[in-house]
């Protein structure tokens, strides 16, 4: 049996490869830790890792969930959100000021991007 | 009973130290050349103790671990061995000082249990199901469901950042609870779906504000082509809404622990 790449994307139940993201789930929180077994001869190394499960501050998390609904595309809201129609002439005018918001909520996602293959080592305290 | 021991020490200042990677039975065989973690990486070899064995390589303890090709390295080496043979993985960046060490401290202590555990892994393997909701779709369900959440995103709608952040933190707290709930439930959709096909469970902790579902199965690995039918369904249903992925076979990571040594099918 071996791991099948699906490729082309899409939504799939079929197995795929894992992402740095889904190793890094797996291999530093789960599995036998030796520490319980053997004391005497662990031996102390150095383990540098890339912490992507940045733990998002819930104010950040909320501004940013606000700031993507304001970001929907309205016409497809219209029959849930009747009232929304009215703002949306004022909305293209708030357009700019909103600029700097979407650019730090991309930056944010970039970090916790998953499989995200850039090297950014961070110490692990342990 | 026999313990197969090398000197592990390599010529020169270097620090040598063996790192092992997972436990497994004893009559398996590993080919050779395979490479494992650091800098060169270090070519894979066996320790064996009883019925055990153990997947170790020498390491430079004078360079750190943990670039994203060691990390590669301990995963891939154990799933593509549980693809094959029962494994119980370590966690990484166990290092011992020796051979000796791996088979007398290691496995030699705990033979029974570990020998146990892998008879309970055995024709098993763990898969994980991730899915990830579309952000769009997911905030249209939320606001379509919840009028006072409808409500507030209309007032602040098109209004000034600074002014409306208060109501941006209550939309946004609002929409955030929504979303756990929604992952409660979808993952028990999950479960409800595969529930006749894996032997054993667990709901793993969510890493994405928006993860719809984070899971890993034991699966008797003949019956993974069910657990993929079962998966398809609630993909094809989901197909705006869920990113689904299904990972694996994998180590089965989650399924095995310092007290519970593998988990009861």
């Amino acid at each position: 049996m071996t791991i099948a790449a699906q490729p082309g994307g899409g939504n799939s139940a079929r197995p795929q490869p894992s992402g740095l993201a889904d190793v890094i789930d797996t291999i530093l929180d789960k599995g036998l830790v030796i520490d319980a077994y053997v004391r005497v001869s662990l031996v102390g190394i150095e383990v540098l890792t890339i912490d992507a499960r940045v733990v998002i501050a819930s104010v950040d998390t909320y501004l940013r969930f606000a700031e993507a609904v304001n970001r929907l595309d309205i016409s497809q809201e219209k029959q849930g959100l009747p009232g929304l129609v009215g703002g949306l002439e004022e909305n293209g005018a708030k357009r700019k000021t909103k600029g700097m918001l979407d650019a730090a909520g991309d930056k944010l996602r970039e970090f916790t991007a998953e499989s995200s293959g850039e090297e950014r080592p961070a110490r692990r305290s342990r | 009973m026999t313990t197969q021991s090398q000197d592990t020490r390599a010529p020169g200042a270097q620090q040598m130290a063996v790192y092992v990677y997972g436990i497994m039975p004893a009559d398996i065989e590993v080919e050779s050349g395979g490479t494992g973690v650091g800098d060169p990486p270090g070519e894979i070899r066996v320790v064996r103790h009883g019925d055990l064995a153990a997947l170790v390589s020498d390491v430079d303890l004078s360079r750190p671990l943990g670039r994203p090709d060691d990390l590669y390295a301990h995963e891939e080496l154990l799933d593509s061995s549980a693809a094959e043979v029962p494994v119980l993985p370590l966690r990484f960046g166990a290092v011992v000082t020796s051979d000796d060490a791996v088979a007398e401290e290691l496995l030699g202590p705990h033979h029974d249990e570990f020998a146990d555990a892998l008879r309970q892994l055995e024709g098993h393997a763990e898969y994980v199901v991730r899915g990830r909701y579309v952000e769009d779709t997911i905030l249209q369900e939320v606001l379509a469901e919840n009028p006072p959440a409808a409500q507030l995103a209309e007032q602040i709608q098109g209004k000034d950042q600074d002014a409306t952040r208060e109501l941006r933190m209550q939309l946004g707290e609002f929409i955030n609870n929504a979303i756990v709930a929604k992952r409660e439930q979808d993952t028990r959709a999950v479960g409800v779906a595969v529930k006749d096909v894996v032997a054993a469970s667990v709901v793993r902790e969510a890493t994405h504000e928006l993860d719809a579902v984070y899971a890993a199965f034991l699966v008797e690995t003949d019956r993974a082509p069910e657990l993929e039918q079962a998966l398809e369904g609630l993909a094809r249903d989901w197909s705006d809404r869920v990113e689904l992925r299904l990972i694996g076979p994998v180590a089965a990571y989650d399924f095995v622990g310092t007290t519970a040594p593998a988990a009861g099918g």
